[in-house]
């Protein structure tokens, strides 16, 4: 019965189209795949490269002549990389499991109970979209500094732990799910706490990962807060560092800089890669509107 | 709309369309689960969103430099901020480079949906569907380090390209022309992923009856995509209006690693101002004012936009 009210994604019959209108639409799709991958072929061989008279030989080859893993090593030499790395993990992590939990309950409240004020909060919520942090960094500077938390990671987690997109991302998935399950979880005796983690929550899981992979990568490679909050090289997160490493080299060794950047990429690469198909799912069945 | 027969029928896509809370009736104890579920939102909410905003506003009014005790001033930052020449060009660089990275991904993000609907096997359609998707979950700081090398005006590899048809090289990064454009580039590809996929579930949501019903009328490929496709997807291309709307007008990562904010002003941001202002100058009233514009702008734009999309949009 679950399985049936559920959105299911894309089986769709596709109509055939004109072979010559396949073949442009499929070469634009080419050339704009490649548009998008080739930078990151490029950077991911430089970071492989021994040495960068190779890496600045016009036009690039793929081969490698000098195939090295000396950069990588190279990095941690100059700038505490693996620090940085830890930073933005410990951030990430925590950032996205605390938005889960207040996104997903909030979301739960807005979706499916009543309350006096509902409509007005949810406005409030809306509406918050539309003060980004960056218009009141200053001021969330100031908070942090009173309480004593600038320097700390604690000054990049705790802004994160609230999120208006992420209330509104599942709150429209909440919204899609039969209310039937709903009564039945009553009639059997469910209060709202059980409903909600033993109904509604397992019936999430592609909503939830996609509000966790967009969550992880934003934290994951936020620059202002960051750069606003954490004077201590040791406590920076990663894309500062990534800065910072390119700023201890200029523009003479492109293949440490390149490992810095293939370093900062693989965990997003291996979070996308296994989340991935959530996500255009979980789009598709909550229907994002304003 | 009868959301729910429609919802039986189709292959799920269309549940975009999301049912509206049927009434019931309350249930006791609905207030307190409520009060118990918002806990977490609401404290975070009030100490991260609310009091910060509340506080930009107040400190507008006054001169701090972080070091000794606020003044008072009045209006005297808002009187500031109409005569700083700098602020009107940063906001002019912002403005143009907001829109110029709106429309790349409203439109090109579009053209891009509509031709991946176009007929292939599914693990084709993942890898290009994976490769837009992929730079928008790449740091702005790693993106921008690597077109800093690859828009280099003699060993980048695009002037290469160039130079292989004929066009001379651009000075992308120094030229107070190409910097901003650079800007715009960088940051369209790395975003452009994310206005694809909304684009996608949008079309999925499009119930392939209609499709089907309008070949057997006769309709051909133009008609059925601006009669059938475009005004069902119009609520969609609203979102993605608003939404790239509020997230171009933050630029800051990507011009601040590319080009500094140079040549000049030339591809400032004004989040990059208030930064510069507020931790450059430790000008922190000022930058709380400037701080203040932004808002203000991005609610206008928000609520024209709102205004106006009734006359475009249409909801089922």
């Amino acid at each position: 019965m679950i399985e049936t009210a559920l959105p299911r994604y894309s089986r769709r019959r596709r109509r055939a189209a004109s072979p010559f209108a396949s073949i442009v639409s499929f070469a634009i799709l080419v050339v704009a795949a490649l548009a998008i991958a080739a930078p990151f072929v490029w950077i991911f061989r430089g970071a492989l490269s021994g040495s960068d008279a190779e890496l600045y030989r016009l036009p690039p080859t793929l081969f490698i002549e000098n195939l090295t893993l000396a950069n990588f090593g190279k990095v941690t030499e100059q700038v505490p990389y693996i620090q940085f790395i830890a930073n933005s993990l410990i951030v990430a992590t925590t950032v996205t499991a605390a938005q889960l939990i207040t996104c997903s309950t909030a979301g739960y409240a807005f979706a499916r109970l009543r309350f006096r004020g509902k409509d007005a909060m949810f406005a409030v919520v809306i509406g918050s979209l539309m003060i980004p942090i960056q218009v009141t960094i200053v001021p969330l500077f100031l908070v942090m500094s009173k309480l004593g938390l600038t320097n700390t990671l604690w000054s990049l987690i705790l802004p994160g732990i609230f999120s208006a997109f992420g209330v509104f991302l599942l709150r429209q998935h909440f919204m899609s799910l039969p209310y039937e399950l709903e009564e039945a979880a009553k009639i059997d005796g469910a209060g709202h706490a059980r409903t909600f983690f033993q109904v509604i929550l397992p019936l999430s899981g592609p909503s939830l990962a996609t509000l966790g992979i967009l969550c992880f990568t934003y934290w994951w490679n936020d620059l202002l807060l960051p750069l606003v909050m954490i004077s201590d090289t040791e406590k920076q997160t990663l894309p500062v560092g990534l800065v910072l490493l390119a700023g201890r080299f200029s523009t003479g060794s492109l293949g440490t800089i390149a490992a810095g950047i293939t370093l900062a990429i693989i965990p997003v690469l291996v979070v996308f890669i296994a989340a991935q198909r959530y996500v255009v799912q979980s789009i598709a069945s909550s229907g994002l509107k304003l | 709309m009868t959301t729910s027969t429609l919802r039986r029928t189709g292959d799920g896509g269309d549940l975009a369309v999301a049912p509206g809370p049927r009434p019931r009736p309350r249930r006791r104890g609905d207030g307190r689960a409520a009060a118990a579920f918002l806990a977490p939102s609401v404290i975070t909410f009030s100490l991260f969103v609310l009091i910060p905003a509340l506080g930009v506003i107040l400190l507008s009014f006054f001169d701090w430099n972080l070091l000794s005790d606020g003044t008072f001033i009045g209006a005297e930052n808002f009187l500031r901020l109409v005569g700083d020449a700098r602020l009107w060009s940063v906001y002019g660089s912002t403005v143009f480079m907001a829109v110029a990275i709106l429309l790349v991904n409203v439109v090109v993000g579009l053209l891009l949906a509509v031709l991946l609907e176009v007929r292939m096997p599914r693990w084709v359609r993942g890898v290009f569907r994976l490769s837009f998707l992929f730079p928008f979950v790449v740091s702005s700081s790693a993106v921008a380090l690597i077109w800093r090398f690859l828009l280099n005006k003699d060993l980048g590899l695009v002037n290469y390209w160039l130079g292989l048809v004929g066009i001379d090289r651009i000075d992308w990064l120094g030229s107070s022309v190409f910097a901003p454009i650079s800007v715009i580039i960088v940051s369209s590809w790395k975003t452009i992923g994310f206005s694809i996929l909304i684009y996608i579930a949008g079309l999925q949501a499009i119930p392939n009856e209609l499709k089907e019903a309008a070949i057997m009328d006769g309709a051909n490929a133009w008609t059925r995509f601006f009669r059938i496709t475009l005004p069902l997807l119009s609520p969609t291309v609203f979102f993605l209006i608003v939404i790239n709307t509020i997230n171009s007008f933050q630029l800051f990562a990507e011009p601040r690693v590319l080009t500094q904010g140079g040549p000049g002003d030339s591809s400032r941001t004004i989040v990059q101002y208030i930064y510069d202002q507020a931790f450059g100058n430790f000008d922190l009233g000022y930058a709380s004012a400037i701080g203040i514009t932004l808002m203000v702008v991005l609610i206008a734009l928000t609520a024209i936009q709102f205004r106006l999309s009734r006359r475009w949009t249409f909801y089922g």
